[in-house]
């Protein structure tokens, strides 16, 4: 076996096979290497053996030796576990996606991996010690994603025992605070982290002492820092150590109206470009202008912004690649965008709270496409659309690689909405010729089943769709997956939709290239048996079964909601899970 | 469903005709007063360890079953164990057994989720605890909290089609932002009392 990292030429290369081992190497791109592994067993092997990311979009559709045996010299892995839907509460906690099989074989067979990325899946502490036990000082990247399942303990181990580590991440993960050593044990001992990652997490025994020794420790290193909720005048140390910093998410300004001046003295990295403060409000806007101009990403989903506020910080922001926010930014601060931020890559406009007023509508979008012709990325939940906005995204965001529009299903308002969309939705995917991704989430009457007949025939490229409340009957998704539609679809996620069991089973046999299928909301029939059309080899088929769940709604009233049944069904090598809660169920082969 | 004498209906299940309610919405069957914000609010500030000292001292070993299922539970085959506290017996398998006369109470804290079989009495001795320790006292929340009584699903019940009724879901970490920001927004009115 030829040792990877030695890309020592040969005098004179033989043949093919000698040119693909000194090639393959250097091609990263995993669906080129997927391409390349199929030419014959010796590229395969090339690939194998050189082999140094793998993406499993779902933990489940392999086995952990497989995949070592596989790729004997991966060096970083990334895992998803849950459902996306997991994000919006959807999914039972304990639905699945334990990391225990992988850490174990990580520890046992795989001797280079260096990174390792689990997102939405269940982790335990001993797990973060077996794994942290295994690798040691080689373990440079640890990102727990919206993890749940282990508590403070494991971090200090991970940190304990990995004194190299450089990526340090827990984002939106779910874990229990037993105390700030952790944090602690990394002040003392590092001196390589890059990026320190809490966000989103409610933790509250840290020390922000600890944190300022950090950045000191590494302050040749630390690009990124994505914290909690540290008042921010405590964070004025941290700040002032950290001077190779780049990025910053959150802290909290905890405004008091008796010291307007309370955060004005603070100040930031000079590299700073990557920004988002917590609770940022419009009284202290004003301590980011003196560095607006260099600011390339923006994250205000957690600001305190009116309308008003957001025109005002955008004007300043020339710059401005990616803006994450919430729909009161408005059409106002979206015609602002148009204006201002040419550069605009990445727009994603979240649901606020109906108290906060801002609408979305598409005299913003329509200003959008016409202003920022850059934009990859646009994920917006808006209150109105039309079709001719449609169009008009369709024939100006050229860029335009993932597209997500959700229609508010505002009861109290009257709204006239121009549906359905079936003209405009097709005009857009005609003209995003680049579409990999698109999400379409409307209310009944938003599209036709002819317009999700244009959806299935005007999407070549797309991999991944979540379809919400489109089509009408049965037919729709008959149309949509006809012959030569969806070639390249891979992912489909479907929500409230009026279809079949059967018509869903059916559709999944015509899609080429389907191998992950979500469904909430469906025709279903007493037992799933309907589902057995989709019936094939290597194809799991399960159901999360129907729940009823606590939860506070809008105006913080208990009630109980009725989660439907889920479908979930996707190809594995791994054969049927045996690792599942009582709400799913396997459906077995008769 | 188990019958116990004591249970208490809080949501009118027994009453209301699932199967043609287009609204999933239950609000017009519950007492305003009854925030299930509140009930959380209290439990989340109660300490573990109280939790764990009334479940372990059950008065009547017959009365109360301590089966827990810890989420995140375990995978069944071989699966190393994971230390978790001494009330939450270790289950290999997350289904769980229930004792005549108990009814399961689902406790969210912290960022783990545990069920425990519970009796009503228990029950009710739980919320009185978690009322008394909680530092704030909610002036709305009634005295004595019911158990929120969780039915046995059947796949049929929700088996017909929801007419669409589906509402559009928030992501986790939004929400949990929104519900903050209501609390700033509340606590910074000229109205709210400051004498906290």
């Amino acid at each position: 076996m030829e040792d990877p990292d030695t890309k020592k030429p040969r005098s004179t290369p033989r043949n093919v096979d000698d040119v693909i081992s000194l090639v393959i190497p250097y091609v990263t791109d995993a669906r080129d290497r997927a391409s390349a592994s199929l030419v014959n067993p010796t590229w395969l092997r090339a690939d194998s053996e050189t082999r140094e990311h793998v993406t499993m979009a779902l933990c489940y559709a392999s086995s952990p030796d497989r995949l070592s045996h596989r790729f004997p010299n991966l060096r970083s892995i990334k895992l998803k576990g849950k459902p996306r839907a997991a994000m919006f509460n959807l999914i039972p906690e304990n639905w699945g996606g334990f990391v225990t099989p992988w850490v174990n074989e990580i520890a046992l067979s795989m001797g280079r991996i260096r990174s390792v990325h689990f997102r939405r899946m269940i982790v335990s502490d001993l797990d973060l010690d077996v794994l942290a036990r295994a690798r040691l000082d080689e373990l440079e990247v640890l990102k727990l994603d919206k993890c749940l399942g282990f508590s403070t303990d494991g971090l200090l181990t991970v940190v304990k025992h990995c004194r190299k580590i450089k990526t340090l991440l827990m984002d939106d993960s779910s874990f229990l605070e037993k105390d700030g050593k952790w944090l602690h044990e990394l002040a003392l001992h590092n001196t390589s982290l890059e990026v320190l990652n809490f966000y989103m997490t409610e933790l509250t025994k840290l020390s922000p002492r600890d944190l300022a020794t950090i950045a000191k420790n590494c302050h040749r290193t630390l690009v990124s820092a994505k914290v909690g909720d540290f008042d921010m005048l405590k964070l004025a140390r941290f700040f002032n150590a950290a001077v190779n910093l780049e990025e910053f998410r959150g802290g909290a300004l905890n405004e008091d109206p008796e010291k307007p001046d309370k955060y004005t003295k603070l100040t930031f990295p000079p590299k700073l470009s990557r920004l988002g403060l917590t609770y940022l409000g419009a009284n202290e806007m004003p301590i980011i202008f003196p560095f607006a101009a260099q600011i390339r990403k923006l994250d205000l989903l957690y600001a305190l912004l009116e309308t008003n506020d957001h025109c005002k910080l955008i004007r300043k922001c020339p710059n401005l690649e990616v803006l994450e926010t919430r729909n009161v930014i408005g059409d106002k601060g979206l015609e602002a965008l148009a204006q201002y931020c040419k550069k605009l890559k990445r727009l994603r406009i979240e649901r606020g709270e109906e108290d906060e007023g801002g609408l979305v509508t598409q005299r913003g979008l329509t200003a959008l496409a016409q202003g920022c012709k850059e934009l990859e990325y646009m994920a917006v939940y808006v209150t109105d659309v039309t079709n001719e906005c449609l169009r008009t995204i369709g024939a100006h965001l050229k860029n335009l690689r993932d597209f997500r529009l959700v229609l508010l299903d505002q009861e109290e308002r009257i709204i006239v909405a121009d549906l359905p969309l079936d003209n405009g939705v097709r005009s857009l995917l005609m003209g995003c010729e680049k579409l990999r991704r698109f999400a379409l989430y409307l209310r009944p009457g938003g599209l036709t089943d002819v317009g999700l007949g244009y959806i299935g025939r005007y999407s070549p490229n797309v991999r991944w769709m979540l379809l919400g409340y489109v089509g009408e009957t049965d037919e729709g998704l008959v149309e949509f997956s006809r012959g030569g539609c969806c070639p390249k679809l891979q992912k489909l996620e479907m929500r409230g939709c009026c279809f079949s069991e059967r018509a869903i089973a059916a559709a999944v046999m015509e899609l080429p290239s389907l191998r992950y299928l979500w469904v909430q909301g469906y025709r279903a029939s007493m037992t799933g048996e309907d589902l057995r059309v989709m019936s094939r080899p290597y194809w799991n088929i399960e159901l999360i079964q129907a729940r009823r769940v606590p939860e506070v709604d809008e105006r913080g009233e208990v009630g109980e909601v009725e989660h439907p049944a889920h479908i979930l069904a996707y190809y594995s090598l791994a054969g049927q899970r045996t690792d599942c809660p009582p709400t799913v169920r396997v459906l077995r082969e008769l | 469903m188990s019958k116990v004498t004591t249970e208490l209906d809080f949501f009118g299940l027994e009453k209301k005709q699932t199967n043609n309610a287009p609204n999933p919405k239950f609000k017009k069957f519950l007492d305003r007063r009854r925030s299930f914000r509140e009930i959380q609010g209290a439990i989340s500030k109660m300490d573990p360890e109280i939790i764990k000292s009334l479940l372990a001292s059950g008065a009547n070993p017959s009365e109360t079953s301590a089966r827990s299922l810890s989420v995140p539970s375990t995978p069944k085959e071989g699966h190393p164990h994971i230390p978790i506290s001494p009330v939450h017996a270790p289950l290999t398998r997350p289904g769980m057994v229930p004792v005549s006369g108990t009814v399961p109470m689902t406790i969210f804290y912290n960022g783990t989720v545990s069920v425990f079989q519970v009796s009503p009495n228990k029950a009710e001795d739980i919320m009185k605890v978690a009322m008394e320790t909680s530092p704030k006292k909610d002036k709305s929340m009634e005295k004595d909290l019911p158990v929120i009584p969780q039915t046995t699903l059947r796949t049929k019940l929700f088996g017909q089609n929801l007419d669409g009724d589906l509402p559009i879901a928030r992501r986790k970490s939004l929400q949990r932002f929104l519900e903050k920001r209501k609390e700033r927004v509340v606590s910074t009115s000229p109205y709210f009392p400051t004498s906290a």
